[in-house]
């Protein structure tokens, strides 16, 4: 009861200057509501980009043969494996798995009349699930058959940057398993848009069979990779698909790098939160001692009524701690708001999202938030402990004034 | 019986270097009961005394007995423990709570000294009957005369039944009529409860009022004088 009247004196001194406590709730609310959506925004570009990676690179699940090496982009026959339609039908009947099919990875150069650029080239299964992404995204032409044998299909953006269109030949150098690189001239059958500018830039598709010959693997493939019904379940795919001379990995093995990337981008982003909170903090504390200056005469009363230092800081501090309460409410709602926005319209990026992006990271050409109850509520009670502690030293200071001191003010 | 006596009490401020001695050496005996004014001039020492003996303040040397209790050397909290229902306040600029109604500037001290709701209620009615505000109990500060904050700042001072009250220069701010009247309640309540009253002013409205004046005179006792009854 006598906690419940000191806040309200509290609550009632609030309202005794009102611009002031105005603006420093404005302070408040726009400092969380601006550190909630920066947050809501980054977690959706990470949780965006990994889906996108997914979707057009690395699928939930994917069996390797044991020695290959991603980097170097092997063709060697020991690091291919040996029977992928074999293994992408294992994987097929398992509940998990919507689709698995083989894809061969080739590092290659195409060449032009003016240019040459180095680019991935993927050995697809045209008609499977796996290429629906490339499908969809098809802008121009058409697309690729299974047993087209002088058919390419490439991003629409490397297309502009190189003046090419459908129709047109290229000259595509590309790494095979022997020694040498072989060379073939290809006609651009379409021209395609997944959305991911730094994918889309770099990478072109063959038909998988064509693909084998090109890089004379037989029919041998890269991995294959498995797409489920719920990114869950990869632990209990991966599980299931392991064998004696198999690398299996899920999609978080296959992010990681980027997942990595991101949470160190994450740490800067963090001391920035900080900084807006510190900010706000300032302007608490700053607010509170004003206050306190105001109302010495009222603390003299108040210990001449017998309350003690400890009872006028508590009022103090539940001054804060309300209109902090307050401040994080409405900072929530705005900042929730803004993630709401940005979860739905996005933000447009275009070409400078290819810029940021390389082609292991894969941003979008527009980016979404995504929100989250958990780092919402973490960030609320962080902000409202963060203008507690800042009130802590006015409440304080309120109570070193000995009661004469703060009589005289009368 | 003595509720409260100040035993060769000095008060020195010091700032800087320079020292200015508000009291030197005052003995005083406050008796269960009385109404007495403290008088003198300006920078005579009066309120200094009162804070002394209101516990809000220690001498720099002697002694304050509180009913024969040596409360020189507690510690702030003690004092504030003390001051809560031993002793009650009533200062010259009426001295309420801005963002409080008249009834819960009353309630304050009771709920500090940890009052249960049903008494409070009583003891807050009770007392804005005695100082004849029983229908401004809602208002704010803000919303009353001076006279009228003045007679809430009385009944809060006597909510937790204090054996003395304080008052410093109680009708300096008010009115003649306003002024009568609360000295009028003060001395009411004095009789009626028995509550020792020390009334620190230089208002010559107060005097008459007083049982016993004493005189302060450059931070000494001057002169200290009895009145039997009604000197109006």
């Amino acid at each position: 009861m006598f906690i419940f009247r000191l806040w309200r004196i509290a609550v009632r001194d609030l309202g005794r200057n009102r611009r002031r406590s105005a603006l420093t709730l404005i302070a408040v609310m726009m400092g969380l509501a601006l550190v909630i959506t920066l947050h809501g925004f980054e977690m959706g570009a990470i949780q965006g980009s990994i889906q996108n990676n997914i979707r057009v690179q690395t699928g939930h699940v994917q069996v390797r043969g044991e020695s290959y090496d991603e980097d170097k982009v092997s063709l060697k026959w020991e690091d291919l494996l040996e029977d992928p339609l074999a293994l992408a039908a294992q994987a097929q009947t398992l509940a998990e798995v919507r689709a698995a099919a083989p894809v061969l990875w080739a590092g290659g150069i195409l060449v032009t009349v003016e240019e040459s650029v180095g680019v991935r080239v993927f050995g697809i299964d045209p008609p499977s699930e796996m290429a629906a992404p490339y499908r969809e995204g098809l802008v121009a032409g058409e697309f690729l058959a299974p047993d087209d044998r002088g058919g390419v299909l490439i991003g629409q953006r490397l297309a502009k940057s190189l003046g090419l269109t459908v129709g047109d030949d290229v000259s595509l150098l590309i790494n095979t398993s022997g020694e040498q690189p072989d060379e073939a001239t290809f006609r651009i059958r379409g021209l395609y848009d997944t959305g991911i500018p730094g994918f889309d830039e770099a990478t072109i598709f063959l038909p998988l069979a064509k693909a084998q010959a090109f890089t004379r693997v037989g029919e041998r493939a890269s991995a294959v990779v498995v797409l489920l019904h719920d990114q869950e379940d990869a632990d209990t795919v991966a599980a299931a698909l392991g064998a004696p001379g198999l690398d299996v990995m899920t999609w978080r093995d296959l992010n990681q790098l980027m997942v990595e990337g991101m949470n160190a981008a994450m740490g800067f982003l963090y001391m920035i939160y900080l900084i807006v909170l510190a900010v706000v903090a300032v302007v608490v504390a700053n607010t509170l001692l004003m206050s306190v200056f105001e109302r010495t005469r009222e603390m003299g009363i108040l210990a001449s009524l017998g309350m003690k230092g400890r009872q006028i800081m508590a009022m103090f501090l539940m001054e804060s701690a309300t209109l902090g309460a307050i401040g994080v409410f409405l900072g929530v709602l705005l900042g929730s708001l803004g993630v709401y926005y940005l979860a739905t319209e996005g933000l447009y990026l275009g070409d400078m999202s290819a810029s940021v992006a390389s082609a292991d990271i894969a941003y979008g050409e527009t980016m979404y938030a995504a929100f989250q109850w958990s780092d919402t509520a973490v960030l609320a009670v962080v902000c409202w402990i963060i203008m507690l502690l800042a009130s802590l030293y006015p409440a304080w200071f309120a109570t070193r004034k000995e009661p004469i001191d703060a009589l005289r003010a009368l | 019986m003595i509720v409260i006596e100040l035993q060769d009490a000095t008060r020195v401020y010091k700032i800087g270097e320079m020292e200015t001695h508000a009291l030197r050496g005052v003995n005083l005996t406050i008796e269960d009961g009385e109404f007495t004014a403290l008088v003198g001039p300006s920078g005579s020492g009066k309120t200094t005394a009162l804070q002394l003996m209101g516990c809000l303040d220690r001498p720099t040397s002697g002694r304050v007995l509180l009913q024969g209790e040596d409360v020189t050397k507690l510690s702030a909290n003690k004092r504030a423990d003390l001051r809560r229902g031993t002793i009650g306040f009533v200062f010259q600029f009426f001295a309420l709570i801005p963002g409080l109604s008249a009834y819960e500037n009353i309630e304050l001290p009771l709920l500090l000294s940890g009052a249960n709701g049903k008494q409070r209620k009583a003891r807050v009615a009770e007392l804005l009957e005695a100082v004849g505000l029983s229908e401004r109990a809602k208002h704010r500060p803000d919303q009353m005369s001076g006279g009228e904050q003045q007679r809430v700042a009385v009944a809060r001072a006597l909510a937790t039944e204090p054996i003395l009250i304080l008052a410093d220069e109680p009708t300096a701010n008010l009115d003649t009529e306003n002024g009568r009247q609360v000295m009028e309640i003060m001395l009411r309540l004095n009789e009626e409860t028995g509550t020792t009253f020390v009334c620190a002013t230089h208002d010559p409205r107060v005097i008459p009022f007083a049982r016993r004046v004493v005189e302060l005179r450059d931070g000494k006792v001057a002169d200290d004088k009895q009145y039997e009854g009604d000197t109006r």
